[in-house]
């Protein structure tokens, strides 16, 4: 029930309690993973809306519900701004053409693409999953990685010329291989879980060239489809941090000794090492550039030697 | 015979040519000399291309890719006409750098680069790449790092003292000729580097029509827009020695940016069982030819962590010449492990070419992990925390 792909936190959420579509940042495409028990079209729909109350464009790509139910429970004015292409009613067009998208879902997909042509747009695919059982994957991640490029002249985007995707997918559908392929191209990845009733998201967010960021926000969302950030519930939480056993030490439960008591340690630091120079001749191997003119001999006696002058051999009688 | 040539005209008898012959001390084997190579620079050793040297250990024509640690493990650096495989780690924000050091090699070194993508515009692309570095800044970057490691200075190595002046990994800039320069990540390569390079663009979305057909042959479309793509630059450019006239030799360093993610339109990593799962394998082949037979080097980023058939991988390793895997600890539970905090991933050599060989040129070390601090992008090898001293 727990869906294991991580989400990013966007800006919005780092900073209490900004809605999290604040922020974010251009041209970026977010899925939200939901499960059988954690449903995410109302968070799409709150998401919708938020982008709907800041004056953008939204338009909604329908597949999986009609749409007189996605837009139940928006105002008039939200409906207004809410552009709906329905892919639900007639997939595969049977009706006469004019009425229905032609060309099926890639087709729709591509209309998207140029229809916002003007402004901050949002784009809701209503659902992801849908189009993955309709389209190939590697086109469908082609065709959204499009969608979410600036179209416009490179180098001459206005910071409103934004286009936001978002999309639904509903994970248990699917295997790792599509997950981790949108995954790859997301820049916010939105998990939907929770405990005891209370939904909470796990967001995953991208940054360009940063690492990425991971946190948690507890939220419910109210009969308008408003979003409604929480705090965690303290009661039987458990964030994923407890389930961690205590950091390992490893310096524990070794044969060998490695830390020296303080007897053993004045004991080490008072033997004579058996190869030990004086630090004159230590810096002068240690620097062998300088004074190559001569080359020096350094004695130091060793505790063994005999320094008697006298030659030996002067017993000999040869 | 160039004797025979020089005792002039055939009037003479055979017995004074032979005469003249053996008075000029001169064998019928004559050494061929300049004037026999015809169109080329004049000399006939090893034509010297900036940035390249030959390895001191098999004579391979080798440039560097960027980072100086990395061209130690590979043997000296990168052969011309391989190719470097590196397998993305997981968010995929270490093996970019990677790309990166070897494009801005290239312009450094002069090279031609091309530089292929289906995410990021090229021109993007080398806008972003590193700022070199001259060699005190580096020296002081060295440095001022190496303080802020040790705390306490004053005490000195008391039985190995020989080995204190000893740097970690030997990483001193190149002070002999330019083969391997340091860059500093958080600053931007300067416009007029980039102006004055050649470089060769190849982003994918601007390359296929809008017309999605199905494949007739079995190499995905994307892929083989990109091999045709790279044939005709190389062929044009002459890297394949195809314009004797050219007097410069250049060396082409083609860069592939996440070669089998779904926006190549490959769905080797969406699926275990694709109808078109020999279509990277079949690119990798081709793409390898290319290279052996002109003097290029190429290298490719491939998220292998999620093509979803392993077997898949293997074959992939196989066709590629160097394979160098990153593992970030992002995410995983070695981010809270004590042993790996000073590091951020781990770097794994997974295989060095047998080129005109019959033995590897593997490095000793084979425990690195890499760290990237605020300019650089170092390699380590990796400290165990049991062995390092606890005073």
């Amino acid at each position: 029930r727990h869906l294991s792909p991580r989400l990013t936190p966007s800006e919005g959420l780092a900073r209490p309690p900004p809605p999290p579509t604040d922020n974010c940042p251009n041209g970026s495409f977010r899925p939200s993973h939901d499960s059988v028990e954690w449903e995410g079209r109302s968070l799409l729909k709150a998401l919708v809306k938020k982008s709907a109350l800041c004056g953008e464009q939204v338009h909604v790509l329908g597949c999986e519900v009609s749409e007189e139910e996605f837009r139940e429970g928006f105002d008039s004015s939200i409906n207004n701004r809410l552009v709906y292409h329905d892919l639900f009613r007639d997939p595969l067009s049977w009706s006469k053409p004019g009425k229905a998208l032609p060309g099926g879902p890639l087709e729709a997909l591509r209309a998207l693409d140029k229809r916002t042509g003007s402004g901050p747009a949002t784009i809701a695919l209503d659902s992801l999953s849908w189009l993955l059982h309709h389209l190939p994957c590697p086109i469908l991640c082609q065709t959204l990685h499009a969608l979410s490029r600036q179209d416009s002249c490179p180098g001459d985007t206005l910071p409103g010329e934004q286009v936001r995707v978002l999309g639904l997918l509903h994970e248990e559908l699917h295997g790792p291989g599509p997950l981790g392929a949108l995954s790859s191209l997301a820049q916010t990845e939105v998990t939907l879980s929770g405990t005891m009733g209370q939904a909470s998201a796990h967001i995953l967010y991208r940054r360009p060239r940063q690492r990425p960021t991971l946190q948690t926000q507890w939220f419910s969302i109210l009969p308008d489809f408003s979003l409604e950030l929480q705090v965690e519930p303290l009661l039987e939480s458990q964030p994923p941090s407890d389930l961690h056993t205590p950091s390992v030490d490893p310096t524990t439960h070794l044969t060998f000794n490695l830390h020296l008591s303080k007897k053993e340690r004045e004991a080490k630091d008072s033997l004579t090492l058996p190869f030990q120079f004086s630090s004159e001749k230590q810096q002068a191997l240690l620097r062998p550039g300088l004074g190559q003119a001569t080359s020096h001999i350094f004695y130091e006696p060793d505790a063994y030697d005999d320094l008697d002058q006298e030659d030996p051999d002067d017993d000999l009688d040869v | 015979m160039a004797a025979a040539g020089t005792c002039g005209t055939g009037t003479r008898s055979t017995g004074s040519m032979v005469a003249a012959a053996s008075t000029n001390n001169v064998t019928s084997f004559q050494r061929r000399g300049p004037r026999a190579s015809g169109a080329d620079s004049g000399c006939s050793r090893l034509v010297s291309i900036a940035g390249t040297r030959p390895s001191v250990r098999n004579g391979q024509l080798l440039v560097s890719t960027g980072l100086p640690a990395l061209d130690q493990l590979l043997g000296g650096g990168l052969a011309v006409g391989t190719v470097l495989l590196i397998e993305e780690d997981k968010y995929n924000i270490y093996s970019p750098l990677l790309f990166k050091y070897f494009l801005a090699e290239g312009i450094v070194s002069g090279h031609a680069l091309l530089v292929a993508s289906a995410k990021e515009d090229p021109a993007d692309i080398l806008q972003k790449l590193p700022a070199p570095l001259i060699d005190d800044s580096y020296k002081k970057e060295c440095d001022e790092d190496v303080c802020s490691h040790k705390m306490e200075p004053d005490i000195k190595m008391k039985i190995a003292w020989r080995y204190q002046l000893l740097p970690k990994m030997e990483a001193g800039p190149v002070s002999s000729s330019r083969f391997g320069h340091y860059y500093d990540i958080s600053k931007r390569i300067p416009q007029e580097l980039i102006e004055t390079s050649k470089w060769h663009g190849f982003f994918l979305p601007e390359k296929i029509s809008s017309a999605f057909n199905v494949e007739s042959c079995s190499l995905t479309p994307g892929y083989m827009k990109l091999l045709q793509f790279i044939q005709n630059i190389i062929y044009k450019e002459g890297f394949d020695g195809s314009n004797p006239q050219k007097k410069q030799k250049n060396i082409l360093r083609i860069g592939i940016q996440n070669l089998g993610s779904p926006l190549w339109g490959d769905d080797i990593c969406c699926t275990e069982n694709c109808d078109t799962s020999h279509s990277l394998t079949k690119f990798l082949y081709i793409l390898r030819g290319l290279l052996r037979t002109s003097l290029s080097a190429c290298i490719i980023t491939m998220p292998t962590h999620l093509i979803q058939n392993k077997a898949v991988i293997a074959r992939v390793t196989n066709l590629s010449d160097t394979v160098v895997g990153l593992e970030s600890f992002i995410g995983s539970e070695k981010e809270t492990n004590p042993l790996y905090k000073d590091y951020h991933g781990l770097i794994h050599i997974r295989q060095i070419p047998r080129l005109n060989n019959l033995i590897y040129d593997i490095s000793d070390v084979k425990d690195l992990a890499f760290k990237l601090k605020k300019k650089l992008f170092t390699i380590e090898v990796r400290e165990f925390l049991c062995l390092s001293s606890q005073s």
